[in-house]
């Protein structure tokens, strides 16, 4: 028994993630019925779909069980995982990040910038951070009494806290952006490089001639700081060493696009989901403000509510068992962190917006020794944000219909128009 | 549940960040936290070994 094509096709499809409601059916209807069953969409290779938070968890526990690396690491039409193995040499990924590797050189990889994130070494940045904050808060109220908060404010702020961190220059901010853009959301014609809409063969023929550009951009930045190592995080990776080297060119490449792109395009997309909720429902605004300590809860609220990556793959590196059925080596499993967020068997009301969730446990950033090396970072970057906007507004209401980004990978908010009132 | 110490029972403490497990059984010897540790003997500045999380960000799960 697998899942029906009709919604194998569905939880693959970006513009049902776009649209939102098909999908958000889609996986209830399979936490319901076929929480952990393989799908089988057109052009796919089969895979295993855990759809529940238990099972997510269960998988995330055991990552010499599970293995990221050693298939895609994210859902693609098998012609292009041949194709990107053709072109790699037999890698079904195209660079070695984090997310896509196991064992010991993940532990490794890790262990560079770990030090660099925890929440003690963060708060030797606050003060830094909290000027960035203020300044994109103050560049939004001097835009009143409307924005876009998503392109006008939540796409530039993490972008600028990241390329900080790794010191890279204001002026190359929007070519990382685009980068980031591509990377993620090449099927949407209002964000990919070449803002129409293409096909496959196109997206990934740009996506290789972006991924030169960076290269050849960090290939000069590593030099650079090899030369005149610093305190950035760019610096940390250049000069880190595994086994007595600096880091092979994957390894290499694969950090600078991880921290590049991901470190900024989740907390955007998480920022733009917050005011999105905020905007929607008039109560929060006051709540907040009468109750500045509930901002932790609603960043972590925002997460949940936005689960700004949809998912993750994950291979069997061995024969096993989940959820009562016996997978073998060798298959594919998606981890939907979507249908994990919206698991009734953990959120009352899963579709809602809330504060009042007792020990709220979204995984959206992952779990295990898998979850985001950046989260408190986020998390800070969120905190800042809210703390100096909230006092500053009156009221905040929404000024047209939020659009999301058209992908089944990293998907949240692309356009969220707002009217508000200076406090 | 873990066997009976000394002191009582030993527990488990999860991190709500990341699920990495403290056990007061097995301690974190890599860390430098010998087997049989409470969690009120853990160092205040310690933090998650495996996303960086503070002590105050495990819950007790057991």
């Amino acid at each position: 028994m697998t899942i029906s094509k009709k919604l194998s096709n569905t939880i693959v499809d970006a513009k049902a993630f776009q649209k939102g409601d098909a999908v958000d059916e889609a996986f209830a209807s399979l936490r319901r019925d076929s929480p952990f069953e393989v799908a089988t969409p057109d052009g796919y290779d089969p895979f295993w779909v855990a759809t529940r938070h238990a099972e997510i968890v269960e998988i995330e526990r055991q990552p010499d069980v599970f293995h990221a690396g050693d298939r895609a690491n994210t859902v693609r039409p098998a012609a292009e995982v041949l194709q990107t193995m053709a072109m790699t040499g037999g890698d079904p990924n195209w660079v070695h990040a984090l997310v896509a590797l196991d064992g010991d050189v993940h532990k490794a990889m890790r262990a560079i910038l770990f030090p660099h994130v925890t929440p003690k070494a963060l708060k030797t940045m606050r003060e830094g951070l909290g000027d960035v904050s203020r300044q994109f808060v103050d560049q939004m109220l001097a835009k009143a009494p409307e924005c876009d908060f998503a392109t006008e404010i939540a796409f530039l702020y993490p972008l600028r806290v990241i390329m900080q961190l790794l010191r890279i220059p204001i002026e190359d901010e929007p070519f990382m952006l685009s980068v980031t853009q591509q990377l993620f959301s090449s099927e949407d014609p209002e964000l990919n490089l070449t803002r129409s809409e293409v096909s496959a063969a196109q997206q990934r023929d740009v996506l290789m001639r972006i991924n030169a550009e960076f290269e050849a951009y960090f290939d000069k930045v590593t030099l650079d700081r090899r030369a005149n190592p610093d305190s950035s995080l760019c610096s940390l990776i250049a000069n880190a060493t595994y086994q007595g080297e600096y880091l092979s060119r994957k390894l290499l490449m694969g950090y600078y696009m991880i921290a590049a792109t991901a470190g900024h395009d989740t907390t955007a997309n998480t920022l733009s989901g917050g005011m999105w909720a905020l905007a929607k429902d008039p109560a929060l605004l006051p709540q907040l403000q009468r109750n500045p300590e509930l901002i932790d809860a609603f960043i972590e609220e925002s997460i949940r509510w936005t689960v700004p990556v949809k998912h993750f793959m994950r291979s069997a590196a061995v024969d096993t068992e989940l959820a009562g059925r016996k997978v073998s080596k060798g298959d594919w499993i998606m981890l939907s962190f979507h249908s994990a967020a919206r698991d009734e068997a953990v959120y009352e009301e899963p579709h809602a917006f809330r504060l009042d969730r007792p020990m709220n446990r979204q995984i959206a950033f992952g779990f295990g020794s898998h979850v985001c090396l950046g989260q408190h970072l986020a998390r800070m970057e969120m905190k800042l944000f809210w703390e100096e906007l909230l006092p500053r507004i009156k009221a905040v209401s929404l000024a047209g219909e939020p659009e999301r980004t058209r992908s089944n990978f990293v998907c949240g908010p692309k356009h969220v128009p707002i009217r508000f009132e200076l406090a | 549940m873990g066997r009976a110490g000394t002191g009582g029972t030993f527990r488990k403490w999860a991190c709500r960040f990341c699920g990495e497990v403290y056990d007061e059984e097995l301690g974190m010897p890599d860390e430098g936290i010998p087997p049989g540790t409470r969690w009120e003997e853990v160092p205040d500045d310690w933090f998650c070994p495996q996303c960086g999380a503070e002590k105050s960000g495990f819950e007790l799960i057991e």
